[in-house]
């Protein structure tokens, strides 16, 4: 089995591929359908698993260090405080509680910084404060929570606590509008960037949301997206985007100018390694595979990006249930 | 639109679909008997369903990673399909049947499912093109044994079973129709037809997709005789030889028959137990030859013909477990988006006795009345009764309010008839239905506090007769004629 030691470069030489964390597990060291992964105000890595209906106890937030030593797991499924049945997203606030979103029971749940449950927020409905499937979340530099509404098909700013600020949006394909948005993200300067879905772009917002800029087609080529969901915006504020049905990152100046690609490149993990080594008949079949190995590095509908103080880049490798890490260049 | 060809048009949905709400009959209606089945006949020039939600709110469908995530998945998409393209889904859910395959020994569901879309894409096209397909298809080299069927060390199982099972049957009108000599040939030609990967461990990162590939160093080149002909036949040329027999065309005609017609004797009496309708068969067994194998062909001329259109037809068909299910969940509106709780339900069919991808044996499940018994036909009334006596479900609502609007003065009588109409224009048997008006009448009797005299001169309470209603819904679903198409 290849372990992928080498170290390969993105399209454009901006990236280079730095490890891989990631096992299809229910539980302990492992992942289930990753849908969210961010750093926490702790410095280790949270990785949000959506899991299989038919499996719930593979629905958790897991807790690992960035080179992959696991550290525990909260949340489970449920319809009960502190349990999700569809997560959807994962942010921390200013004051490091995790918010967890779950479009099945349209409700953002708060873990305080134990990771503890500590309450939440959100009912369905189409009102002010009231949410239908909530997606993406994020802070802004004030404190703010914006939720991505996604069959209200707008966003929403609300405070902690889950009290009405403001929101903008509606369906359509016009400048500020959405059809299904999925990811949002902010940057240093409070502009917001959704993830437009079912238009295939990406719009951008100033922190009152008026409309800025948008970019992006229906496509396969550079700049065209397959269906867009994570997004991220590092310190130099360029834009990073999983183009979901097209498998592949791809990485935006502030502008919306394409500057490089990222398809996958993704070696055994540590977690793998350890399974294998006690499943040495899968890893010989494995090896006997070789036509094979192409896909097993490859991005299979990767779900969310983010971007840590130090330039690196992770990404949620939803169906092979692992996170592939880039370092910028 | 004459009550005759009402009627007859609902009879073509259950059996080219999987019944039609009152909307869409209204819908088929207008278009014509001739024009109905054209569009049945061409799923493809139907919308497709959105592909990119599924895949958003069910997000291990694309790489189903057990079986009851794939069985959910199939259901889902039957009932989505149901009434946008309903004969690719029954035509998918009659070749699963024939050529049954299981997830017991596959153990991969993405390529288990990948074999139910072959059935979707190519079901309809012609057979001969259908089996090469199905001899390249991973699941079926895997389900089959191909994988280990090698030129110095054959494996039969496939070759026989294509012979029996898939395409000739044992025999027919007395006879055999091949040979062991002819299983054993069309094994050797077979050899080296495999897949690059049968790992079917759970790897770290998840199951990867297997692949069809031919090892030309694995395959027997010597000479081979089959069904009297002689040559060094790959598995191409045996599937060429297979089409072209008549003991093919009858086998096919007899499956497609027994799955949209009328219930035939199970396929091993076959060899000794003539068709029900000769003709019928016959006829089929023609259209076969002059269209060049070609499914679609062949149903087009059963669909229009006297034998299927015949009021003997109708209601005689034993729904499947996949029909009952599906069918109620079109009915009620139910899952048009994705949202959670399809699993629960698509366990009614494995309650009722049809385990979908994973039938008992390559042979398939056995149908007709074989798929009753007093525990399934419990399952089977239950499920119904739970699903159509929900008024949250909006075809039930829809049905419920089209009742109200038609009919101001609701009497036993036109609740029964109105729920018929409304439910897919079920025609039950004149015994049934004053059965059916008797149970309603005392329900009328014990919540008003009598009704007497004619029926309809009494104004009832709106929640009484929503009740009466949905009882009566219940209990349609409860009969002969629901739960026969």
């Amino acid at each position: 089995m290849t372990t992928a030691t080498e170290h390969p470069i993105s399209q454009q030489g901006l990236y280079q591929y730095h490890d891989v964390i990631g096992l299809l597990s229910p539980a302990g060291p492992g992942f289930s359908g990753p849908v969210a992964v961010t750093t926490g105000p702790d410095g280790m890595l949270y990785v949000a698993s959506r899991a299989n209906p038919n499996q719930p106890d593979g629905v958790r937030v897991s807790r690992c260090t960035k080179d992959g030593e696991f550290l525990g797991q909260f949340g489970s499924w449920g319809e009960g405080p502190g349990e999700f049945i569809w997560v959807t997203s994962l942010a921390f606030s200013p004051q490091g509680e995790a918010y967890v979103a779950d479009e099945h029971s349209h409700r953002i749940s708060i873990f305080d910084a134990e990771r503890n449950f500590s309450r939440s927020f959100g009912e369905q409905g189409s009102g002010p404060g009231k949410l239908d499937r909530p997606s993406g979340l994020a802070f802004g530099p004030s404190g703010n929570l914006h939720v991505v509404d996604t069959m209200n098909h707008r966003v929403q700013v609300l405070t902690a606590s889950g009290g009405f600020i403001a929101q903008w949006g509606g369906l359509g394909d016009h400048e500020g509008q959405f059809h299904m948005p999925w990811g949002v993200a902010i940057d240093q300067t409070g502009d917001v960037y959704v993830t437009d879905w079912r238009n295939d772009r990406v719009q951008r917002f100033d922190s009152e949301g008026r409309f800025l800029m948008a970019f992006g087609t229906s496509g396969d080529g550079e700049g065209q997206f397959n269906r867009p969901n994570g997004i991220a915006v590092d310190s130099d504020g360029d834009i990073y985007v999983c183009d979901w049905m097209n498998d592949r990152v791809q990485v935006f100046d502030q502008a919306g100018g394409f500057k490089d690609l990222l398809i996958g490149h993704s070696g055994m993990s540590k977690w793998g390694r350890t399974f294998l080594n006690a499943s040495p008949d899968i890893e010989r079949k494995l090896e006997l595979a070789v036509q094979n190995i192409e896909p097993k590095r490859r991005f299979y509908r990767p779900v969310s990006v983010h971007v840590d103080d130090e330039g690196m880049v992770y990404v949620a490798d939803c169906y092979r249930h692992r996170v592939q890490i880039y370092q910028k260049l | 639109m004459p009550e005759a060809d009402r009627s007859l048009m609902a009879h073509l949905l259950r059996r080219a679909g999987f019944g039609a709400t009152f909307q869409e009959l209204d819908r088929y209606c207008q278009l014509g008997y001739g024009a109905a089945v054209e569009e049945l006949l061409h799923p493809e020039q139907q919308p497709a369903i959105e592909e990119d939600v599924l895949e958003r709110y069910y997000i291990d469908w694309k790489e189903s990673r057990n079986i009851e995530g794939a069985l959910t998945e199939s259901v889902y998409r039957m009932n989505a399909y149901a009434g946008l393209r309903p004969l690719q889904e029954k035509i998918a859910l009659f070749w699963h049947g024939v050529f049954a395959t299981g997830l017991a020994k596959v153990l991969h569901e993405k390529t288990m499912l990948n074999q139910i879309d072959l059935f979707r894409e190519s079901g309809l096209g012609n057979f001969r093109d259908l089996l090469l397909q199905l001899a390249k298809d991973p699941a079926m080299i895997f389900w089959l044994d191909n994988n280990f069927n090698h030129k110095d060390a054959p494996n039969e199982n496939w070759g026989r079973e294509l012979l029996e099972l898939f395409s000739l049957g044992v025999g027919m009108d007395g006879h055999e129709n091949y040979t062991e000599d002819d299983v054993k040939n069309a094994a050797r030609a077979f050899t080296g037809w495999t897949i690059d990967d049968d790992n079917v461990a759970s790897l770290p990162f998840g199951k990867l997709p297997w692949r069809f590939c031919y090892l030309p160093e694995d395959h027997d080149e010597g000479e081979k005789t089959f069904m009297g002909h002689t040559g060094n036949f790959n598995g191409e040329d045996i599937i060429d030889i297979i089409a072209q027999q008549p003991a093919t065309a009858r086998f096919i005609s007899r499956h497609l028959y027994n799955f949209f017609v009328a219930d035939e004797p199970q396929v091993p009496a076959w060899q000794h137990t003539p068709p029900g309708d000769p003709e019928a068969i016959r006829i089929l067994e023609e259209e076969y030859f002059r269209s060049n194998y070609n499914i679609r062909s062949m149903l087009k001329v059963l669909f229009n013909s006297d034998f299927f259109k015949s009021d003997q037809a109708r209601f005689a068909k034993v729904k499947s477990p996949a029909e009952v299910v599906v069918g109620t969940l079109h009915l009620l509106g139910d899952f048009t988006f994705p949202k959670r709780g399809i699993f629960d339900v698509a366990l009614g069919c494995r309650y009722m006795g049809q385990d979908l991808l994973n039938p008992p044996s390559v042979e398939g499940w056995h149908t007709g009345e074989e798929w009753i018994d007093s525990g399934s036909l419990v399952e089977r009334v239950n499920f119904v009764a739970d699903q159509v006596g929900d008024i949250r479900q909006p075809g039930v609502r829809e049905i419920v309010d089209a009742l109200f609007d038609r009919t101001s003065e609701l009497d036993p009588e036109s609740i029964i008839d109105g729920c018929l109409e409304l439910m897919g224009h079920v025609q039950l048997h004149e015994k049934n239905k004053n059965h059916l008006a008797g149970q309603i009448r005392s329900m009328l009797d014990r919540r008003s506090g009598s009704v007497s005299g004619s029926p309809g001169e009494h104004r009832l309470a709106e929640d009484t007769v929503l009740h009466c209603v949905l009882h009566c819904m219940k209990m349609i679903g409860s009969t002969r004629e629901y739960q026969f198409a």
